[in-house]
C-alpha cells in the first residue's frame, strides 16, 4: 500500500470514512472542507492510498490557537508578544486501515508542518486536545498532559517545538 | 522496468566535459506502463530524454513553489485547479494556518507556561522515527 498525504480537496470522497468515532467522522464529512475553504478555521490534511486517489483513509486538522496573553501567569508575561501556537485539532484513521502505521505517518507530517510554521513565524510548542484513551499514544511522541483540564473532557497536551528540533538533529 | 541513463565514465582528455552521473530506478509495472505511454505520447526515444524533460519540469515546479507561487491548470472556460503535491509543499515558504480561539483554564495556562520555560525534554524514540522520514 503506497500512501501519500496532502491537503483535503473538494472532490475527495469523505463519506465512506469511518474511524469508529462519530464526532471525528462527522467533522470530516460535514465540516472539514467548509472550515478549510470558506471559514478558514482549520486546514485538513488527508492520507490517500495511491490505488484509490480520492478516498480519504486518514486525516488530521491543523490550526493556530491563540494564547490569551491577559490570562497568562504574570511572571511569564514580560516580553511575551501576542502568541499563537500550532494546534493539532483532530487526527483519525479509518478503522479498515488501523494498525498499519497510518496514524504515525499522519502525525509525522503534522510535526513537519509545525516545524515549518515555527521556522516561518516562530512558536514554542504544539498543543493537542486528546481523547482520554489516546493520551498514551500522544505521550509516546513526547506530548505532556497540561494540568487543569476538566476531568471528563479532552486532555490538552503540550510538546515543546525544541524537542521536535532535537529529534530532527537526532536523526541519522 | 529499469530506467537508466547510461554514460561513459572516462572520456578523452581533449574533450573532457563535466562528469555525468548514472541514474537507475526500479519501477513497478504500473509506473513502467506510465513511462512507456508518456514516452510514446511525447515522442521521446530514450529514457535519458524522458528523465531530462521530467527533471526540467520538476525543477520548474520546485522553483515556483519555493518562491511561494501556486501552480494551476486552467480550462478553456476559466475553471482553475491547483496542483497540490505534498513534496512540493515542503519547499513552499510558508504554511498559512488559520487562527482559532480555544478556551484555556488558568491552571492549563500556568502549566503551559511552566513547561515552556523548562529545558526541552529529550525526544522519544517514536518522535525521532516520526521526523526521520
Amino acid at each position: 500500500m503506497a500512501v501519500f498525504i496532502r491537503r483535503l480537496e473538494e472532490q475527495d470522497e469523505v463519506a465512506p470514512f469511518d474511524c469508529g468515532d462519530e464526532r471525528l467522522n462527522n467533522y470530516l464529512r460535514r465540516y472539514a472542507w467548509a472550515n478549510q475553504q470558506k471559514s478558514s478555521i482549520g486546514v485538513t490534511f488527508v492520507a490517500i492510498d495511491e490505488g484509490a486517489p480520492r478516498t480519504v483513509i486518514g486525516y488530521f486538522t491543523l490550526a493556530t490557537a491563540s494564547l490569551p496573553r491577559d490570562a497568562f501567569p504574570k511572571e511569564y508575561v514580560r516580553g511575551l508578544p501576542p502568541y499563537d501556537l500550532p494546534l493539532l485539532a483532530r487526527l483519525a484513521v479509518d478503522r479498515r486501515f488501523s494498525g498499519k502505521g497510518l496514524g504515525h505517518a499522519l502525525i509525522s507530517e503534522a510535526f513537519k508542518i509545525a516545524l515549518r510554521v515555527a521556522d516561518d513565524v516562530g512558536c514554542r510548542c504544539i498543543v493537542t486536545d486528546a481523547y482520554r484513551d489516546k493520551i498514551d499514544w500522544y505521550a509516546r511522541y513526547g506530548f505532556v498532559p497540561l494540568e487543569g483540564a476538566a476531568e471528563s473532557g479532552l486532555q490538552r497536551m503540550f510538546l515543546d517545538i525544541r524537542t521536535v528540533r532535537l529529534a530532527v538533529k537526532s536523526s541519522p | 522496468m529499469t530506467v537508466k541513463t547510461k554514460q561513459t565514465k572516462k572520456q578523452p582528455q581533449s574533450t573532457k566535459g563535466p562528469r555525468k552521473s548514472k541514474f537507475q530506478a526500479d519501477l513497478a509495472p504500473t509506473e513502467d506502463r506510465i513511462v512507456r505511454g508518456l514516452k510514446q505520447e511525447l515522442q521521446l526515444s530514450s529514457n535519458t530524454d524522458f528523465l531530462s524533460d521530467a527533471l526540467a519540469l520538476f525543477r520548474w515546479a520546485v522553483g515556483e513553489r519555493r518562491r511561494g507561487h501556486h501552480i494551476f491548470s486552467e480550462t478553456e472556460t476559466g475553471e482553475r485547479k491547483e496542483l497540490v503535491f505534498p513534496r512540493l509543499e515542503r519547499v513552499a515558504p510558508g504554511v498559512a494556518l488559520p487562527r482559532v480561539e480555544i478556551s484555556w483554564t488558568p491552571r492549563e495556562l500556568e502549566s503551559l507556561a511552566d513547561l515552556a520555560s523548562r529545558e526541552p525534554a529529550h525526544p522519544t524514540e517514536t518522535l525521532i522515527r516520526a521526523v526521520r522520514g
